[in-house]
């Protein structure tokens, strides 16, 4: 797709922005902690930008528990981090953890604590876009584990045939828990589980433009009526899957993957092209670590939600909550 | 609603038909689809003629897959269409269950911004067919313990009609179970527009003896059952929940509170079922007013049965709402 230098500046920017925010999520939890348990998108961060590159406002964008990336894209920051401690102006009101946060306003499709059973929800939602007549694209991440899943054949299928505007893009880090992917399936390239006819394409996702072209010709694929497309993103996280896990990896494999690391490919890249300078980088980053400090601020000295919050289970009728039986 | 409003006679299968097409004239974010529900018309032929009028794009033909369809169905009512989706027999429902007990039901309370889940999911079941143990369970207790779902069961063929086009225009996920065996079953169905509220209970016969609770198919095996008891000078009260979650209790305490005899039926097993949790009500709230311990009727604790003997064992028929009235009425 076509970039100019403000768009390249504004994805480093974005780049940064996951970056710096994942830093300060792990150094405000292993000094005080936080209420969600963070799964941090360290290391992975050019997936979710580079494939919201490419998608309009409008378009919906489904999270897997590690995209990050969309939930700071899209949300404020301080109602992201108020989601994560649980507190009155998070996302529903502490009703739910900001992994799996849902909202019309901000095109995020909420989503659940079972992996992958948000793929045929985001069949779905494309699903509705068709039924509604509009050009909405869904753009659906999923980690490497969620392909182990049955959902993820059902939803492909389910797409294919439909010929659905849906893109679905594998965040491949290579692990599945403590678990190498190669252990779980027998090939190589997660798109070899795929074969529902429908095109895949397997991109660096170290690259962020790598993965913001791919995404671009497949949303432009699926707002022409010319159905879904997988996508899988090479990637690696710095981090356990959760941070209560000691890391148990190989250091080696580790280091491997942060000589190719995503930011810096991309800010030496903008750097070399004179797109921006060091001092940009260093500026935005402070300026970037400053927003989330006052957002973590805000949400440490946010109150936590009133009991009422909890009674919000059905729209259409009003029950008591105690008895379960309609008032 | 009038009582003497003009009314044709319908079958369940023919109401429930009428109000998918009403629905989908009345709403362009409608949409009907599931496993051979288009081209065939539905393995029952429910929704029979409804592709011809409204088209591949509103009513379709899935893969089998449950969890597609429980899944789009989730996707597509979280950016505002309005999806009605077949899941067949009520058995395949557990295949759809993550994304209903997880997803559909948790949405409303997941998202902060009053977006809901408004999807139908219809299901058949119904025992007496001979069709075995994954053909036919009344399936409503897996479900009721979930906040957030809405469990619907109509009786006749006026309340399949008016639950229906309520359901689909409800904000929040319904479970709407259909008796596949009685689906020839016919009754009058008003002419004119209405809908029947979801979560209101309704009695089908006023009695002053015993009260008896009855859901789907059962409801009528009750008024027949009571029409029996009759001769023999008991009048029952039989009272259709209808919506067996969230229920409306005050039709039913307020029978009891009137008769002092409980007797639920249903066609689940008894243990753990829509039955036990009513008689949990009444105890809380008309302990004092029972005069008799709480009958319950329902299949034994074994899976439905092939052999015919032993299915007849299984299912409940009048005679044993009439003995467990009377073992009531006795104690």
């Amino acid at each position: 797709m076509e970039l100019d230098a403000s768009d390249k500046e504004g994805i480093l920017r974005d780049l940064l922005l996951v970056r710096t925010f994942e830093e300060y999520v792990l150094d405000v939890y292993q000094d005080r902690g936080i209420r969600e348990l963070p799964h941090s998108s360290l290391g992975q961060e050019a997936v979710g930008v580079g494939a919201c590159v490419p998608t309009r406002e409008e378009d919906i964008l489904v999270p897997s528990l590690r995209t990050r990336a969309v939930m700071l894209l899209r949300a404020p920051m301080k109602e992201i981090v108020a989601g994560m401690y649980g507190t009155e102006s998070g996302p529903s009101a502490g009703r739910t953890t900001e992994h799996h946060m849902g909202s019309s306003e901000y095109g995020i499709l909420g989503t659940t604590g079972m992996v992958g059973s948000h793929l045929n929800a985001s069949a779905g939602a494309a699903l509705g876009s068709e039924v509604l007549g509009d050009d909405r694209v869904t753009v659906s991440f999923l980690g490497d584990g969620a392909t182990q899943r049955g959902e993820f054949h059902t939803a492909l299928n389910f797409a294919t045939v439909k010929q659905l505007p849906v893109v679905f893009v594998i965040e491949n880090n290579h692990w599945t828990e403590a678990k190498p992917i190669e252990d779980l399936v027998a090939v190589d390239d997660l798109t070899d589980l795929a074969g529902h006819g429908l095109p895949t394409q397997i991109v660096d996702g170290q690259d962020v433009i790598e993965v913001a072209n791919a995404t671009s010709t497949a949303v432009d694929r699926a707002r022409n009526g010319d159905g879904p497309t997988l996508i899988e993103a090479k990637t690696y996280r710095y981090r356990p899957h959760a941070e209560t896990m000691p890391e148990e990896r190989d250091k080696a494999e580790l280091e491997e993957w942060k000589r190719r690391d995503p930011v810096n490919i991309f800010s030496e890249r903008l750097v070399d092209d004179d797109v921006v300078d060091d001092e940009w980088i260093e500026r935005t980053t402070e300026e970037l670590r400053e927003r989330a400090e006052e957002a973590f601020q805000f949400a440490e000295d946010d109150d936590l939600p009133d009991e009422e919050e909890l009674y919000h289970v059905y729209k259409d009728t009003d029950i008591d909550h105690e008895k379960g039986v309609v008032r | 609603m009038s009582a003497d409003a003009p009314a044709e006679t319908l079958t369940v299968r023919e109401s429930i038909n009428q109000a998918l097409r009403e629905e989908m004239r009345r709403d362009e974010r409608v949409f009907l689809y599931g496993e051979d529900v288009a081209e065939y018309g539905g393995l029952y032929k429910i929704s029979d003629g409804l592709l011809d009028e409204f088209g591949e794009d509103r009513v379709f033909d899935t893969p089998l897959a449950e969890t597609s369809l429980g899944g789009t169905a989730v996707g597509s009512a979280l950016v505002g269409a309005r999806p009605v989706v077949e899941i067949m027999y009520a058995d395949f429902l557990p295949i759809a269950s993550d994304h209903l007990i997880n997803y559909a039901a948790k949405m409303y309370f997941n998202y902060g911004d009053e977006t809901s889940v408004p999807l139908v999911v219809r299901a058949m079941y119904g025992t007496g067919d001979g069709h075995g143990l994954h053909h036919g369970q009344s399936p409503e207790a897996w479900f009721m313990n979930i906040p957030g779902l809405k469990i619907v069961m109509p009786s006749t063929p006026r309340d399949y009609k008016g639950l229906l086009k309520a359901a689909v225009r409800d904000d929040d996920p319904v479970v709407f179970l259909e008796n596949k065996m009685q689906y020839d079953l016919d009754g009058p169905v008003p002419e004119e527009e209405y809908t029947v509220p979801l979560c209101e209970s309704e009695v089908k016969r006023a009695g002053s003896d015993v009260t008896v609770v009855a859901i789907g198919g059962m409801v009528n095996t009750a008024l027949e059952a009571a029409e029996n008891l009759s001769e023999q000078g008991i009048e029952c009260e039989v009272v259709d929940p209808r919506t067996v979650s969230p229920l409306d209790t005050e039709p039913i305490l307020e029978s009891v509170e009137k008769t002092n005899v409980l007797v639920v039926a249903q066609e689940a097993p008894t243990f753990g079922g829509f039955g036990s949790e009513v008689a949990a009500q009444v105890i809380d709230d008309a302990f004092f007013y029972l005069d008799a311990p709480v009958k319950r009727v329902g299949a034994p604790f074994t899976p439905i049965p092939f052999a015919e003997n032993l299915e007849e064992i299984y299912f409940q028929t009048a005679d044993d709402i009439e003995s467990a009235v009377i073992d009531a009425i006795e104690t």
